[in-house]
């Protein structure tokens, strides 16, 4: 019995102490990361190629969830609306839903597969590979080389992406609309126009950026840390998934807080 | 391979923000560089109107809101629209700001102040005029929960107008109805009997006729009354045996008219006018059976009471003949 | 100038790895570290670079304490080490040549043509000509390490350290390594730290051989001194019997 609440307590404190090392760590990581961002040379080259690898390529999953997404609102909303409720406030539903949230959450949680498992399988490889040490002994500031340009590149191309899967969830729920709905195109943009705000896109925008730089943060983080061969790297990927995903819809409702007030 | 990624990278973020700013632009109803024409508006309070509300005149959608802002006095809002400059609006226009659905959304009506004498419009100061911006006087509708306040106090108004009403339609003035029209039968059925004697007693008609006329006259005038009551009150549950009745007076009075055409030819012009006042009250009565005895047909449809009143005025026209010329008809049954 | 480790202590969690390392490398020489697996070696040569920072005492090269430099200095320190990883270490992503030149192109010194010129010169003295437009992946296990050596030579550095440069390697590709090694240091005139466990190699490349044991260097000399040694940890590690060892613990 006593054994038994010493080794919970002792399990307890080392879950503490685990905590605290790992946000000691990320705090490291990223007081490194702003130091190197003087380091102009190292991870400029490495900007675009990063760009493209995380924004340009995860263009098409993030088209593919945001269509699906404005047909199921769009669909959805009909369904919820009776009578009583105006049939045009399926554009205003679809569109508010997709630029506010679904938007940039859905893209941003998909991402945080493609984008933050694949940083994390990666660098996790070059780090138990010695790869990032060899990039230390030729003078190489590793974090500048490799978790630099992919953070930024995140923050970037995020907003970017997050803005086009808004517009095609959009036109996936205006045409379902047209299509399997008694609606108009004229009533659908009523819809759309009546609750709409500049704001609206900016927030979102907001969102996809403040994504960008966790997704790609948390799986530079884990990858960098990894240790012990595949196994090792698999559970980096597996974390970087994991604890990016919480830390967004975390994010998510922050941010809502603070600026939908 | 290098340019080929900076390509894609820079069309993906040139796509993006196009995306971005174009839609924006285009749902906030940005109308590209078409040409405007700038018309200013000052009014005490814009209510829940908003920067991108539509602008309408005569119900189509003119233009829109651009800007809104308090005044430095203080004392006043302008709004800036933003309007089709093909539209050329009244000399005389104000504008009324309402809400365009129950849903949020407000608009702007450019309206003429003179169809809507009981709203406020903004006075505009006469120094506003020279600045060679037009400025419109507006008038910002009260608020939804302004409104309920406004209906609540009608409703109450009804309520007590409704009780009244009911007060009116009692049994007592239904009954009152139904007798009337049973002596209205009656006067009819001594019609009858008088014409009845016209025909057997010919050399006596003379003397009878006045006793006769002013017999008739007051049945007229027993007649007006019952159908000014049945202009003031109706109810339901009465509606049906009162019809009956009238029916029943007017069925009647027609048989008097064939009584009368039967004892002289020559009566027959002078009938034909009653008869026409006959079919009348007979229309009266359709058009009232018709309403099934229902009060929001007779509340519908005014112009009953106003027929009931002609065919009333007819008939005291052909009393007023009968009296004046007794011989155009007397004389000629008699000779 | 040389490489001079004094006390160095270091610990990973509750494990002590070294406790009290202390070796002088001179310069010129090729000097190997033996020792049983997971005693510490490649622990201490990560220090020379500062890969690893020492919980207690100093590493010196140059005349610089590499464990107290700022990160600008210790950067500057490092251009004049090439080191050659266990696996080669070999950036996958990246050609050979661009490996080779990857040193070269942070120097910042030399243009393009020069860059190339010079992987080419380097690609030629680990014999691996022409293929420098392959990727690591398309590379044998001892072609990786020959690319991994021409890496680390790349920038004529002064120093080269070597983490088992032969480890899993067969005789006949441990014999070529084993020559690169000796070149290198002739014809470079390079100081070089050799981590191994394999004796044979250690042997023919090295001027001076130190004997890991236990977080401490328990014997430093010539290889004709190392053979010649009786300390029973020396003897029993160069023999391959664990009795001896087992003996003095």
């Amino acid at each position: 019995m006593t054994e038994f609440v010493t080794q919970s307590i002792r399990s307890v404190g080392g879950a503490a102490v685990g905590a605290v090392s790992t946000v000691g760590r990320a705090g490291y990581l990223a007081a490194g990361a702003v130091r190197a961002l003087r380091k102009t040379d190292i991870w400029t080259p490495h900007l675009i190629p990063q760009m493209a690898r995380i924004g340009v390529e995860s263009v098409p999953i993030a088209l593919f969830i945001a269509a699906f997404t404005g047909v199921v609102l769009a669909l959805q909303s009909s369904y919820t609306f009776t009578d009583s409720v105006p049939v045009y406030f399926v554009g205003a539903l679809v569109g508010k839903t997709m630029v506010l949230e679904l938007g940039p959450v859905l893209t941003g949680l998909a991402l945080s597969g493609r984008v933050g498992a694949n940083i994390a399988a990666e660098l996790g490889t070059m780090r138990v590979t010695e790869q990032v040490d060899a990039l230390e002994t030729l003078a190489y500031d590793p974090v500048a080389y490799l978790v630099v340009p992919r953070v930024l590149a995140g923050a970037a191309m995020f907003p970017v992406v997050v803005i086009l899967a808004d517009a095609l969830g959009i036109a996936a729920g205006w045409v379902t609309s047209l299509a399997l709905l008694d609606l108009s195109s004229e009533e659908f943009t009523k819809g759309l126009r009546l609750f709409f705000e500049s704001f609206d896109v900016l927030f979102g925008a907001i969102k996809a950026f403040s994504f960008g730089i966790t997704v790609t943060s948390v799986g530079c983080f884990f990858g960098f840390h990894a240790t012990g061969g595949a196994e090792g790297v698999g559970r980096a990927a597996t974390r970087a998934v994991v604890v990016s995903s919480m830390i967004l819809l975390v994010l998510d409702a922050f941010w809502a807080a603070v600026l939908l007030q | 391979m290098k340019e080929g990624k900076e390509f894609l990278v820079g069309v993906v973020i040139v796509a993006g923000i196009t995306v971005a700013l174009v839609g924006t632009l285009w749902l906030k109803g940005s109308n590209w560089g078409r040409p405007t024409v700038r018309v200013e508006v000052l009014v005490q309070d814009v209510a829940q109107l908003s920067e991108g509300n539509p602008v309408k005149f005569r119900g189509v959608s003119i233009g829109r809101v651009s800007s809104i802002a308090v005044e430095p006095s203080g004392l006043a809002v302008r709004i800036v629209l933003e309007l089709d400059p093909e539209v050329i609006l009244p000399a005389s226009a104000a504008v009324v700001l309402g809400p365009e659905s129950l849903f949020g959304s407000w608009q702007v009506d450019i309206v003429q102040p003179e169809f809507y004498p009981g709203f406020p419009f903004m006075d505009v100061p006469a120094g506003e005029v020279e600045r060679g911006v037009r400025v419109l006087g507006g008038y910002a509708l009260p608020e939804l929960s302004r409104l309920t306040a406004s209906a609540e106090q009608i409703s109450a108004n009804l309520a007590e107008l409704s009780a009244r009403f009911e007060v009116a339609f009692s049994q007592e003035t239904a009954d009152h109805l139904a007798r009337a029209i049973t002596n209205l039968s009656d006067v009819s059925e001594q019609i009858r009997d008088l014409v009845a004697q016209q025909a057997e007693i010919a050399g006596s008609v003379t003397a009878r006729a006045d006793s006769a006329l002013t017999q008739i006259e007051a049945a007229s005038r027993v007649a007006r009354r019952s159908f000014e009551r049945i202009e003031g009150i109706l109810t339901d549950a009465q509606m049906d045996s009162i019809v009956i009745n009238v029916r029943l007076a007017s069925g009647n009075i027609e048989r008097i008219a064939g009584g009368l055409a039967n004892s002289s030819d020559d009566l027959t012009r002078t009938l034909a006018r009653a008869d026409t006042a006959f079919a009348r009250i007979d229309r009266i009565t359709a058009g009232i059976e018709a309403g099934e005895g229902s009060l929001g047909r007779l509340f519908a449809d005014s112009t009953l009471a106003v027929r009931a009143e002609g065919a009333l005025g007819q008939l005291d026209l052909l009393l007023q003949d009968l009296r004046e010329n007794p011989r155009r008809y007397i004389r000629l049954s008699v000779f | 100038m040389s490489i001079d480790f004094h006390d160095v202590h270091k610990s990973f969690g509750s494990k002590e790895i070294l406790k009290g390392f202390t070796l002088s490398v001179r310069d010129g020489e090729t000097l190997s570290i033996i020792g049983q697996s997971g005693v510490g070696k490649s622990v201490a040569l990560k220090h020379i670079v500062g890969l690893l920072r020492p919980d207690r005492g100093e590493i010196w090269m140059d005349g610089e304490n590499v464990g107290r430099q700022s990160e600008e200095t210790l950067y500057a320190l490092r251009r004049q080490v090439g080191y050659v990883f266990q696996f080669a270490a070999l950036f996958d992503s990246m050609t050979i040549a661009d490996n080779v030149a990857m040193g070269l192109r942070r120097m910042g010194e030399m243009d393009e043509e020069a860059i190339a010129a010079r992987v080419a010169e380097c690609l030629a003295m680990v014999e691996l000509d022409g293929y420098g437009r392959r990727y690591p992946a398309e590379l044998s296990g001892g072609q990786k390490k020959r690319a991994g050596v021409a890496r680390a030579i790349a920038a004529r550095p002064k120093y080269i350290l070597y983490d088992e440069p032969t480890t899993g390697l067969d005789p006949v590709t441990t014999t070529i390594i084993d020559e690169l090694v000796i070149r290198t240091s002739e014809e470079l005139g390079v100081t070089g730290v050799v981590v191994t466990h394999d004796m044979t190699s250690a042997y023919r490349i090295s001027d001076r051989i130190a004997m890991l044991y236990e977080g401490r260097i328990r014997f430093v000399g010539s290889p004709e001194e190392v053979r010649a040694c009786a300390d029973p940890v020396v003897k029993g590690f160069i023999e391959g019997r664990p009795d001896l060892m087992e003996r003095v613990t």
